[in-house]
């Protein structure tokens, strides 16, 4: 694992906000992901790049205390496996994610709060419940079935985000986003960070190549996962596109023994 | 146990229920078929003189072994199965609740929603009877009711544990509806077919009930609505020789405890055991 230059707020008895320590997962004979390690501190915004099926989504779920595997997984010292209460410090967003469409936008809100134990008494306490921007959540009135595509990954993530939890695993965020949305999502987690959050947010390789300027305002490291492996771990800038191709591609990767313990 | 989860959940699950078209469908049909039973059975005493209707409320008991099972099989077998197809369930099962919690409340909404619609179309019933035949003979419906009331909790949990196990929701739904057809007439057509040929006499048949919770409802609503064991035949009056009508009663609700017992631990371990 590539060691990171501490911060001068950090002290060395600084606990790790996530560490996932040689997690093995496998459906049948599939390897699905072969020995992964990772560390997040307090405060640090990740991206967890690859290709489709390489392993993103499963890391998350792992994480978020959804599946078995092999290995161990600590957020904030705890087994998000081992209890309930554990897993109310992860806010986690699947990737793919379809709510009913017979309810409102405000009863998903206040489900997802009871469910974290977010005080909800009046109607004004669901938007202040979601760490997101004013207008970044469709009216609370609407129904799901009235709602696009985009509006609807919106109100799924104002519930993943709900009482800004220590750790958010958004497991490609920005799908079926807007431009205006995608900036504001950045702001969120922005703000987040500064409030000493943590995220670890997956996303495809070409969609990260695409908006890398913007995401480099926002995470300031980069894994790299392939087949289930970590292959690269670095900055978001040294996701460089191939010159030929206009986007990153794993062949265009350095090589990187020395820093990458996966 | 997070009591305040287990609400949250078993308050969404009702909402949608009670939101979705096979609820409200099947209350409407309930509701008018308990009325129709009821007018016909009223309609067939005052031809035949008499004023009391408590025979006549034999007539719903039937319903109430065919219409709320069904729906709270299709109801239980569409809910954990529809969350999974849809991402929902990953979503919800990363909150900070159990899966002890989730499947407790998800029974607990879709109950909520199977009893909503028998109180429909019984208290539809119950309030024809009182006021034709008045409030005396609604004390027989009202047995046949918490009877049937009791055969919703077993349907949804067993359609809970159906969609906990099932690979899709199709899958989910079409075993739901399959063990509904067992369990309304298929057991009983074998039952009745081969139970005299391989001599299966009053004592296989009170395990067949046992063993059929749709059977047991029906059995228990015959006991509860005033009529003693004769009332079943032949297998009654074994009944009545062997362990009485409060026995009789007493084992077909430990049946019916039991079916809703393991299904509850079915749907929790399936789970509890399985990526959702």
């Amino acid at each position: 694992m590539r060691k990171r230059r501490q911060k001068p707020s950090e002290g060395t008895g600084v606990a790790e906000m996530l560490e996932i320590n040689a997690v093995s997962k496998a459906y049948g004979e599939h390897r699905v992901l072969d020995d992964v390690s990772l560390q997040l501190k307090r405060g640090d915004i990740a991206l967890l790049v690859g290709a489709n099926g390489s392993g993103k989504s499963t890391l998350l779920r792992c994480v978020a205390g959804l599946t078995a595997f092999e290995g161990s997984v600590r957020v904030l010292g705890a087994d998000p496996r081992s209890g309930a209460d554990n897993r109310g410090r992860i806010g986690y967003l699947p990737q793919l994610v379809s709510l009913p469409e017979s309810v409102t936008v405000g009863e998903v809100i206040a489900f997802f709060a009871r469910l974290r134990g977010v005080s909800v008494r009046r109607p004004a306490d669901l938007a202040a419940a979601v760490p997101l921007p004013d207008g970044f959540l469709p009216s609370l009135e609407r129904p799901i079935g009235a709602l696009s595509g985009g509006m609807r990954r919106r109100v799924a993530l104002g519930a993943a985000l709900l009482g800004s939890p220590p750790l958010v695993l958004l497991d490609e965020p920005a799908a079926s986003l807007d431009e205006e949305h995608s900036s504001s999502l950045w702001e969120t987690l922005q703000a987040l960070r500064a409030a000493g959050g943590t995220a670890l947010i997956a996303m495809p390789l070409l969609v990260t190549s695409m908006l890398r300027h913007d995401l480099a305002s926002v995470a300031d490291r980069a894994v790299m996962i392939d087949h289930g492996r970590v292959v690269h771990d670095g900055s978001v800038e040294s996701l460089r596109p191939a010159p030929a191709l206009g986007a990153h591609s794993l062949t265009s990767l350095p090589s990187l023994p020395s820093q990458v313990s996966r | 146990m997070n009591v305040a989860a287990v609400i949250a959940v078993a308050g969404w699950e009702l909402r949608l229920a009670v939101r979705g078209r096979l609820v409200l469908g099947t209350a409407i049909t309930f509701t008018i078929v308990c009325v129709a039973a009821t007018l016909l059975g009223l309609r067939s005493l005052s031809d035949l003189g008499l004023a009391g209707v408590g025979p006549g409320t034999a007539a719903l008991i039937n319903l109430a072994i065919l219409f709320p099972p069904l729906m709270g099989l299709m109801l239980g077998a569409n809910s954990l199965s529809s969350s999974r197809e849809r991402g929902l369930l990953p979503l919800m099962l990363a909150q900070p609740i159990s899966r002890l919690d989730l499947v407790t409340g998800v029974v607990l909404g879709l109950v909520g929603a199977v009893w909503l619609t028998i109180g429909f179309g019984f208290g539809a019933s119950a309030l024809l009877l009182a006021s034709v035949a008045g409030t005396a003979d609604v004390g027989g419906l009202l047995v046949i009711v918490a009877s049937a009331l009791g055969v919703g909790v077993v349907s949804v949990a067993l359609g809970v544990a159906i969609s906990a196990l099932a690979g899709s929701r199709l899958q989910a739904l079409g075993l739901s509806m399959g063990l509904w057809f067992l369990f309304a007439f298929a057991i009983d057509l074998v039952l009745a077919g081969v139970g005299a040929a391989v001599h299966l006499g009053p004592f296989g048949l009170f395990v067949g009930v046992l063993l059929n919770p749709l059977e047991a409802g029906r059995v228990l609503m015959v006991l509860a609505s005033g009529a003693d064991a004769l009332t079943l035949g032949p297998f009654g009056a074994y009944l009545n020789d062997t362990v009485g009508t409060a026995g009789a009663a007493l084992a077909v609700c430990a049946s019916l405890a039991t079916w809703t017992v393991l299904s509850l631990l079915t749907a929790w371990t399936g789970v509890a055991r399985r990526d959702p």
